[in-house]
């Protein structure tokens, strides 16, 4: 575990210095992250003052929801950089083989060998949309809560990876992965929005079938004190464990279908 | 002691589907395929001792990668067995890859964007390799393979040569028992693959690495290796002393020879009696083939020098490329 954490720090450090080498080039990668998270925002901004209320979710309350998905999203954006050209860079590539010839966990060395450091800046954006609103919307905010923040959060960004680990590992059997990924990707979206604006067949999907609804509108649900989905927001440990689980048994199958196939 | 790899009845079938051709095709590949198995490694079997260097050659496709591959761990085979400095590389693959060294010559195992000393660095923590024994080894290599220059560069920014230097002590930095090359001369000129055959005596010398490497340039094996082992097919053809492949397998012995001038010329059909055969090599150089079970080289040379007059004169056996193109399209060793 230690060394892990020492290796993770080593990783990050070289790939800072890497991308911090290339300033221009980091400056433009960091600029257009923010913009998009900016012109989200934005886009978000107008349509709901135009909206003062959808369904019995306030303007303010919709901005907190917004702002907290951004949260578990910027981390996942950070680490999650080499699961989208993985099937490229990795199998057909060959770096796989690399990765196999070290005595390191897998999924460790392609999850921690890139990151994405300008989506550090959803976080940071998302964590300030959050405080304004719960301050608009004078939240208190105990020490519990910031307990359950911090959990949240980690969970939210735990569920993003496993569901995006399992798609990536599909490359292990099939080495295009027929664009699943895009539209699970545009699925994100739906999360930022409460869930109950959506028909039950979309509100099923996203809590147990690709369960963004336990990253982003169940933990939010908790904060706004809405006690409808108490059951729902103590499930999420529960959930994350669950997916996460399943993420790391498909992807050892899949590296044990490489290992026999080669492909 | 017990050799360090043994291998047994090795098999690694793969089973690729034909691809039909056109959106039709596409459409029908998803429900019916035509399974085709291809046996890359069929029922190998050798093994080899601590502290031997083995040269393993075969045409493109005979199956030595996937040999490689197998004793590695990366791939793990259909069937027979496969113990390895006491493990079962495909089963123990994280345990087992901190007693092996693996170069790819194809491919680097560094880190593209970042200097060679950072990606040993990196390897350090990886490996858990400690401090002394990394300073200490990190000095022996830069010395031996003359790495201090570029220490400090990307690897992308490397030369071929000077990669394949930094690879080479990457993948030594653990100390491991066993080191597997694969292709690692591939394309490198003359100065630096003496460079890296040096350093890979002086490794087996002193610190009694064994080393298996595949290679295409036979001339890796004559400097490296007296053991050669050659697959074709997916079988090995030869297990043995290369000397030995040498003087069982050679057909014929060359003598060359440099006229002393052109009034030499006219002679030289005196000498093409009882099957010998001159070849022109330029205006005063000839080259004569004969098989060694016919004639001996004493008997051809004494013709030669007793007809002509000659400046110089050279007997060279049969060139192991010539040995080794002859089995690979025969596909036995007879």
């Amino acid at each position: 575990m230690k060394r892990h954490w020492r290796l993770v720090t080593r990783y990050f450090a070289q790939y800072a210095k890497v991308r911090l080498a290339y300033k221009a080039d980091f400056i433009i990668a960091f600029f257009s992250s923010m913009a998009a998270t900016v012109l989200g925002f934005g886009f978000a901004l107008v349509l709901f003052t135009k909206i003062p209320r959808l369904q019995d979710w306030t303007f303010d309350e919709v901005m907190f929801l917004y702002g907290f998905s951004l949260i578990p999203l910027g981390f996942f954006n950070v680490v999650s950089w080499n699961l989208y050209d993985f099937s490229e860079l990795y199998i057909i590539e060959g770096r796989f083989d690399r990765v196999l010839l070290r005595p390191v966990s897998t999924l460790f060395q392609v999850v921690f060998e890139k990151f994405r450091l300008e989506s550090l800046q959803e976080v940071v954006t998302g964590a300030l949309v959050v405080g304004i609103c719960a301050r608009r919307m004078r939240l208190e905010f105990g020490l519990g809560d910031l307990f359950w923040f911090v959990v949240t959060v980690a969970c939210g960004a735990a569920i993003y990876m496993a569901v995006f680990l399992i798609l990536t590992a599909v490359s292990f059997w099939f080495e295009d992965r027929v664009g699943i990924v895009p539209p699970v990707f545009n699925m994100l979206n739906f999360g930022r929005y409460p869930l109950t604006i959506y028909n039950v067949f979309i509100q099923f999907m996203l809590s147990w079938i690709i369960p963004f609804g336990f990253a982003t509108f169940y933990p939010t649900t908790h904060f706004l004190g809405r006690s409808a989905f108490t059951l729902y927001f103590h499930l999420i440990p529960v959930v994350t464990a669950g997916f996460t689980v399943l993420a790391i048994v498909v992807w050892n199958r899949g590296v044990a279908n490489y290992s026999s196939t080669g492909t | 002691m017990p050799p360090i790899i043994e291998v047994q009845g090795l098999t690694k079938e793969f089973r690729t589907f034909r691809r039909r051709e056109g959106v039709l095709g596409a459409l029908q590949n998803l429900f019916v395929r035509e399974y085709l198995t291809v046996h890359a490694v069929d029922h190998v079997s050798f093994s080899i001792e601590r502290g031997e260097m083995v040269g393993y050659i075969g045409a493109n496709g005979a199956g030595k990668s996937t040999t490689i591959k197998v004793l590695t761990g990366i791939l793990s085979p259909t069937g027979g067995r496969v113990i390895s400095n006491g493990f079962v590389p495909y089963r123990e693959r994280r345990h087992y890859t901190k007693h092996i060294g693996v170069v790819f010559g194809q491919r680097t195992q560094l880190w593209w964007d970042i200097a060679v000393i950072e990606s040993f660095k990196l390897l350090k923590e990886i490996y858990e390799i400690p401090e002394p024994d990394f300073r200490k080894r990190l000095d022996v290599f830069s010395e031996l393979l003359n790495l201090k220059e570029y220490l400090h560069t990307p690897v992308r920014k490397l030369s071929l040569g000077e990669r394949m230097r930094c690879d080479l002590a990457a993948s030594l930095l653990h100390n491991p028992p066993l080191l597997f090359l694969d292709e690692p001369t591939i394309g490198l000129d003359v100065v630096a693959k003496e460079r890296i055959r040096e350093f890979l005596k002086e490794i087996n010398r002193t610190e009694g690495t064994t080393v298996l490497l595949t290679t295409h340039d036979l001339s890796d094996i004559e400097e490296l290796s007296r053991r050669i082992l050659i697959i074709d097919k997916g079988r090995i053809l030869f297990d043995g002393d290369l000397e030995q492949m040498k003087n069982r397998l050679a057909q014929y012995n060359q003598v060359k020879f440099f006229l002393k001038d052109r009034t030499q010329i006219p002679r030289l059909a005196q000498i093409e009696t009882d099957g010998i055969v001159c070849q022109r090599v330029d205006e005063l150089t000839y080259l004569i083939r004969f098989d060694r079970e016919h004639h001996s080289s004493a008997a051809v040379i004494r013709q030669i020098v007793n007809t002509l007059e000659v400046r110089d004169l050279l007997v060279e056996e049969e060139p192991i490329e010539e040995i080794v193109k002859r089995i690979y399209l025969k596909g036995e060793v007879a």
